[in-house]
């Protein structure tokens, strides 16, 4: 069911947390709210299931307006950062509760609590409590419970920040297999960019109650509308280099570096360049003279931090093997049609 | 192996010197007085030897025999060779040769009639009235009306009237005026109509004090988390009110509100009601009015405790249910009541026992009014022991009234520290998850 947000508006007492947000969720879509602390994502989740109230703009499922419904009433299952299970209930109990507070009879909620158990792979687990399951146990409980009575917009709110980082792994795939299985219209809140990237069909990237930029996981990341998207997305970070266009190239001190042609007539004067890792190495043939200021070994990839004269440092990502020492002086070239130009307020160019 | 650690004794030492002081002794004493028939009349210290008319009375039907019994009812005042003797040695011969004379073998009841036979001398006049006194006691045979500081003295006295020894250690008991070892206030205890009575007032009592308070601490706990946070807070101070009142100035503005001359009087005499005491009119009222006032102080600690639990249950449960769909009603009733069950529980055991023991609201309201209908067991205990109209104080059928309550409270408490779990409670918390 597609899920519209529009000119959304929150204020808590003086304070406008969001404002004229608009955001369009398609049926069947998984969009991820990404973005830093206190950007507006939980408060934005937690005004579409209704535990906050909007103080402006409009919410409709599908073709129903549930702008001034209560939470009870808008038909939306969410997973909470710390689960939410009731601690008194068993797990049979806990995922029959959505059921059991619209008085279904038992026989429909058996069957139906029976299927979420086996779509979330928990069958043997009914009959325990919250407290004797694992952290990954517990998420798949709080996603049957979300799920049971069919809602029209599953919301996570960073459903994986208390996994550790296998289960994080795991139940990343799983979250995507069942909601992928269910057909659901999801959202899903994170600070983490994999999750976001690794999940959803679509990132809403958020920045003081605005979203910033809105586009599939691998556009964002090649794409960016400014710097802030281009250095939250991606691990090792880009960085960024400050350079000046002269004689047809970038001048970063006393070293240039190609304009690839689809930049070349749209930059002049200054500009910020983006770089990321993997497209500045040896492989790339050489350009720009540095100093191995740190190295981080990952196991299949090293990590090297390079000091240009002018101070600024860029970071390269290349297979392990070549073992470089710390101080080292190198010259490695950049692959320029994948260097990002911004202007130096950190628009893109 | 822990070691023993001076130290840590020592600071422990002032806990259980007062634990000692203020618990210990007083059960102690309590169960020691229970056992005693002491009462105004036996003081506590040690007594005396003092056979009246009306313990001979009282022993009549008993295994005294009929002889000894006739003895002591008759004997008075006899004048024999041995009471002339005496008079001879206190006086001189001449005096008791001529009471020899007028009266040998004579017989009287009572000291007036001795002095009467007396003062029939006329050779050898005694003049003074106090001198007749003096030398009628001289002939005295019997032990009646006559207090004896020892048990020896009681005794020889004892023999000395001619009864015989099989008789004496009866009388020795009976004639003792001071307390004694006894189980006979449990005896009592049990066979005494009223202490059923004052059993099933308390029962009535806490059973419907508890309710009130919980139910009611409940109400208010759960209707004030509904509630913006400064409105809640008003309202909690409000009700905590009475907690924190002196229980004096507290009860007297229940005074205020139900006497004849009170609040609810003066309103219903608007329309032509009759003033009345809406305290103390009939039984049913009074009880109302006890409830009422134990209910209000009780429900404010319930209140506070349920409160701060409810606070506790994290607010994504609660926003959890809300999108789950439970209604407010739902949401009290499947996830805020459940997470209230140890508090609630704690509540209702602590109350249940200082609703037993505690009688001093009671006191002050009805003092156990009208006619004994709130006396509850532990003001029957504090009525009996410190303050009854007849105003012989009964210390040991008190003591034995509160030794019932300490049982049930001892009794009570181990199995509200087995049912709680007490070493779960106290377990270290698992963190994790």
């Amino acid at each position: 069911m597609q899920l519209r947000l529009n000119s959304f508006t929150k204020t808590f007492d003086n304070l406008t947390v969001i404002d004229e947000l608009n955001l369009t969720v398609e049926s069947g879509e998984m969009m991820a709210l990404l973005g830093p602390s206190g950007c507006g994502k939980s408060t934005t989740l937690f005004t579409i299931c209704g535990i906050h109230r909007m103080n402006g703009g409009t919410l409709h499922f599908g073709d129903r307006d549930v702008s001034n419904l209560p939470s009870q009433k808008r038909n939306v299952g969410v997973v909470f950062q710390n689960y939410a299970l009731y601690p008194h209930m068993n797990i049979r109990e806990n995922i029959a509760f959505p059921l059991r507070v619209q008085k279904l009879d038992n026989a429909t909620i058996t069957r139906k609590v029976g299927e979420i158990a086996e779509l979330v792979h928990i069958p043997e687990l009914l009959d325990r409590r919250p407290a004797q399951l694992s952290g990954g146990q517990q998420q798949r409980v709080a996603l049957a419970r979300a799920l049971v009575r069919q809602p029209d917009v599953l919301l996570l709110d960073e459903p994986l920040a208390n996994l550790d980082a296998k289960l994080r792994l795991e139940m990343r795939s799983e979250i995507r297999r069942i909601q992928l299985e269910t057909g659901i219209t999801a959202i899903l809140v994170t600070h983490d960019q994999v999750e976001a990237m690794s999940m959803c069909d679509r990132i809403a990237l958020m920045k003081d109650g605005k979203i910033i930029q809105l586009s599939e996981p691998d556009q964002m990341y090649n794409d960016p509308v400014d710097t802030f998207v281009a250095g939250f997305l991606g691990n090792p970070p880009i960085s960024f280099l400050d350079a000046t266009v002269a004689d047809g190239q970038f001048r970063v001190g006393d070293s240039g570096i190609a304009i690839s042609d689809a930049l070349q007539p749209k930059v002049h004067g200054q500009v910020q360049l983006g770089i990321r890792p993997e497209y500045f190495g040896p492989q790339f043939g050489i350009g720009l003279t540095g100093k191995i200021s740190f190295v981080e070994t990952q196991g299949r990839e090293d990590l090297y931090n390079v000091t240009l004269p002018n101070g600024s440092i860029l970071r390269s990502i290349q297979p392990a093997g070549r073992r470089l020492k710390l101080g080292e002086t190198v010259n490695w070239g950049i692959a320029s049609d994948h260097a990002l130009a911004f202007t130096p307020e950190g628009t893109r160019i | 192996m822990p070691r023993f650690n001076a130290l840590g004794f020592g600071f422990l030492a002032p806990a259980m010197i007062v634990v000692t002081l203020f618990f210990l002794a007083p059960v102690i004493l309590t169960v020691f007085f229970a056992f005693t028939n002491m009462s105004t009349s036996t003081g506590i210290t040690g007594g005396e030897y003092l056979l009246t008319q009306s313990d001979l009375r009282g022993l009549k039907s008993s295994e005294l025999s009929d002889s000894t019994y006739e003895t002591l009812e008759n004997s008075g005042y006899l004048i024999d060779e041995a009471g002339l003797a005496r008079l001879a040695e206190t006086r001189d011969q001449a005096t008791a040769d001529e009471l020899a004379r007028l009266h040998a073998g004579a017989q009287f009841d009572s000291r007036r009639d001795m002095e009467r036979a007396l003062k029939d001398l006329r050779d050898n006049r005694i003049r003074s009235t106090r001198d007749r006194k003096a030398l009628a006691e001289l002939f005295k045979t019997s032990v009646m009306d006559d207090r004896f500081q020892t048990r020896d003295e009681f005794v020889t006295a004892l023999s000395a009237a001619g009864v015989p020894d099989a008789d004496q250690k009866i009388l020795v008991k009976e004639a003792y005026t001071g307390w004694v070892w006894t189980t006979e206030n449990m005896k009592l205890l049990f066979s005494l109509d009223s202490s059923w009575r004052y059993a099933m007032n308390t029962l009535f009592y806490v059973v419907l004090t508890l309710s009130f308070n919980v139910g009611f601490g409940l109400f208010l706990a759960i209707s004030t988390f509904y509630l913006p946070p400064t409105i809640a807070n008003t309202f909690r101070t409000i009700w905590f009110l009475p907690r924190i009142l002196p229980p004096v100035l507290y009860v007297l503005m229940w005074y205020w509100l139900t006497w004849d001359t009170g609040i609810i009087s003066s309103f219903m005499s608007l329309f032509g009601m009759a003033p009345r005491n809406w305290m103390l009119d009939t039984a049913t009222n009074a009880w109302i009015v006890v409830i009422l006032i134990n209910g209000f102080v009780g429900a404010s600690l319930g209140m506070i405790l349920f409160s701060s639990a409810i606070k506790t249950i994290p607010a994504s449960m609660l926003y959890a249910s809300e999108v789950d769909g439970a209604n407010r009603w739902q949401q009290i009733r499947y996830i805020i009541l459940p997470q209230l069950r140890w508090p609630i529980l704690f509540t209702s055991s602590y109350q249940t026992l200082s609703l037993l023991t505690s009688f001093e609201y009671i006191l002050l309201a009805t003092d156990g009014g009208p006619g004994g209908a709130t006396e509850v067991w532990a003001l029957a205990a504090y009525h009996t022991a410190l303050n009854n109209y007849g105003g012989n104080l009964q210390y040991g059928l008190g003591a034995a009234y509160a030794l019932v309550l300490v049982v049930i409270g001892i009794v009570t408490s181990f199995l509200y520290l087995r049912f709680f779990n007490f070493k779960d409670l106290v377990a270290k918390p698992r963190i994790e998850q």
